[in-house]
């Protein structure tokens, strides 16, 4: 069958056409200051995991994370910063550090950890310690949360 | 008091509605014909069918008071139908009256508004037409609501007043419309919603934090909270006065429907297959869940489908044998998603039973207060 027509972009004539960035409020903060903040978080997430506070470190990496299409770099440094924390927790702490996170919290978790899992082999992602992640961030908060990964168009 | 279970058909139940006296049942099984059902006794059996419609039946809705029926379908139309004696026969028939829609794309949903004057029909044209009766020439007319739709709207709800009018569309939003047409309505006093509603005006719009479609939406009782379900697994309830919005997540899969059974109380149900009570007021927020498995396990992913996939991972088994045949049954009522809710029978101003249908064909009758077990409270808070 023919299908050569489905590369043409009919929303061109369309002016009514529903763009991707109308479907989600805009990070109000300016690039530039997104990105210094991730940069001023990975220092205060290297401070928290030296006294050992995992939950701390979630925390501060977890809140106002940068989302939207003109902050590649702070998502970068962002999802770097996570990846440090969940590579150096020990696996039978995971389940009590999940329960002490915020839903906020757990809700954008599960969207870097599937962030993580659509690339592998990158920087120090390691696929079995995000499946461990994964399985026991699923137990507390249920597949709503990874619903919530889904739907959310505020993409880490 | 145990649920009553109807099996009505082997096929997915698009929608259902009760005429007033809920001896009769309308459905679409997914087809193009609306198949009524009479009850005779503890069983359901189908007595006539109005075909008119050629695409599937959407959204069925039953006048209880002037018991007329409306269908909207995917091909674009919408057909009033009303009992009138066959002039050759004289048996009693549904004669269809077409509306003219005037839209180009599917019709989504359909309500009739309180006082059955007028009736909205969501559709995927990014408008929502108001249908009043012309009785000068004899047929329904149409009005759309289209600003600031930027998608299919794939719900809609009446305010009690017969004015304002809630949709949830595609595009992530729940709006409160004025859906006011001079030649029918009086003039409306204001609600909490507003006091000046011309025809379209925007009386709100409203998003859950997570975005994602709006399923469902509904007014309560008294019409000053909206409440609507979307597909990020939330329910957000909309205090307009407050002006407050409470989102409540869910911790299994999205609702899809929803109703009010009193000012309090909301049933909503969708791809977990399970109704959910949800009991809302202004300090606390309580969801109630339905028989989950145990702590530990994740919905429920391990019964079936799990250990099918465990058995071939582990032993090598595929195919049938591996899993008990009753390991594939859910442990839920429906055995698939639960496609529409609607009240069913009112007690002392809340609504006691409501009945639900899904996708596997069946036909449920809950009791409000008891479609299912509390298990645990969950609840988040956004002003």
């Amino acid at each position: 069958m023919d299908n050569a027509f489905r590369k043409i972009d009919i929303d061109i004539y369309d002016e009514d056409v529903l763009q991707e960035e109308e479907l989600f409020d805009a990070d109000p903060r300016d690039p530039a200051q997104v990105l210094d903040d991730a940069k001023q978080r990975q220092n205060a997430v290297r401070g928290a995991l030296a006294r050992s506070d995992v939950v701390g470190a979630l925390n501060i990496v977890l809140e106002d994370a940068p989302y939207g299409s003109k902050v590649e770099e702070a998502k970068t440094v962002s999802l770097q910063t996570l990846l440090t924390i969940l590579n150096t927790t020990k696996a039978t702490e995971i389940p009590g550090v999940i329960r002490s996170l915020s839903l906020d919290g757990q809700d954008t978790l599960m969207k870097y950890l599937y962030k993580g899992m659509a690339m592998p082999g990158w920087g120090d992602i390691s696929g079995s310690i995000l499946l461990g992640w994964h399985e026991k961030l699923t137990e507390v908060a249920g597949t709503g949360c990874i619903v919530r990964t889904m739907t959310d168009r505020r993409i880490v | 008091m145990a649920p009553e279970i109807f099996h009505i058909a082997q096929t997915p139940i698009t929608c259902h509605a009760f005429s007033a006296d809920h001896k009769q049942l309308a459905v679409s099984l997914n087809s193009n014909d609306a198949q009524i059902f009479t009850r005779q006794g503890a069983a359901w059996t189908p007595t006539e069918t109005l075909s008119e419609h050629d695409k599937l039946i959407t959204s069925i809705d039953w006048a209880p008071n002037s018991n007329r029926i409306v269908t909207a379908s995917q091909d674009r139309n919408a057909y009033v139908w009303q009992q009138t004696p066959d002039p050759q026969t004289g048996k009693t028939i549904w004669k269809p009256t077409l509306v003219l829609l005037r839209i180009n794309r599917a019709a989504t949903h359909v309500r009739w508004s309180p006082n059955e004057d007028k009736f909205a029909v969501a559709s995927g044209a990014r408008a929502i037409a108001i249908c009043s009766f012309d009785p000068e020439n004899n047929w329904w007319v149409s009005k759309l609501l289209k600003k600031p739709i930027r998608s299919t709207v794939l719900s809609v709800d009446w305010h009690p007043n017969n004015v304002l009018l809630a949709a949830g569309s595609a595009d992530m939003k729940a709006r409160v419309f004025s859906a006011y047409i001079k030649e029918i309505d009086a003039k409306p006093t204001a609600t909490v919603w507003g006091s000046k509603l011309p025809f379209n005006t925007v009386c709100g719009e409203y998003a859950s934090p997570a975005g994602g479609w709006v399923h469902a939406v509904g007014f309560s009782p008294s019409g000053d909270v909206l409440a609507f379900a979307s597909h990020d697994s939330s329910i957000s309830i909309v205090y307009p006065g407050g002006p407050a919005i409470y989102n409540i997540r869910i911790s299994s899969l999205p609702f899809v429907t929803l109703t009010w059974t009193g000012e309090d109380s909301i049933v909503a149900a969708g791809h977990d297959c399970q109704p959910v009570v949800s009991a809302a007021s202004t300090t606390t927020r309580r969801t109630r869940g339905g028989p989950r498995a145990g702590p530990g396990s994740v919905g429920r992913l391990n019964s079936g489908a799990w250990s099918t996939f465990q058995d071939a991972d582990k032993r090598g088994h595929t195919g049938p044998g591996g899993v008990k045949e009753k390991d594939t049954k859910l442990t839920t009522v429906h055995q698939n998603t639960i496609t529409s809710v609607r009240p069913y029978e009112a007690r002392g101003g809340r609504v006691s039973k409501v009945s639900t249908t899904g996708v596997d064909g069946t036909l449920v009758i809950w009791e409000a207060d008891s479609v299912s077990a509390v298990t645990g409270a969950m609840g988040g808070m956004r002003m």
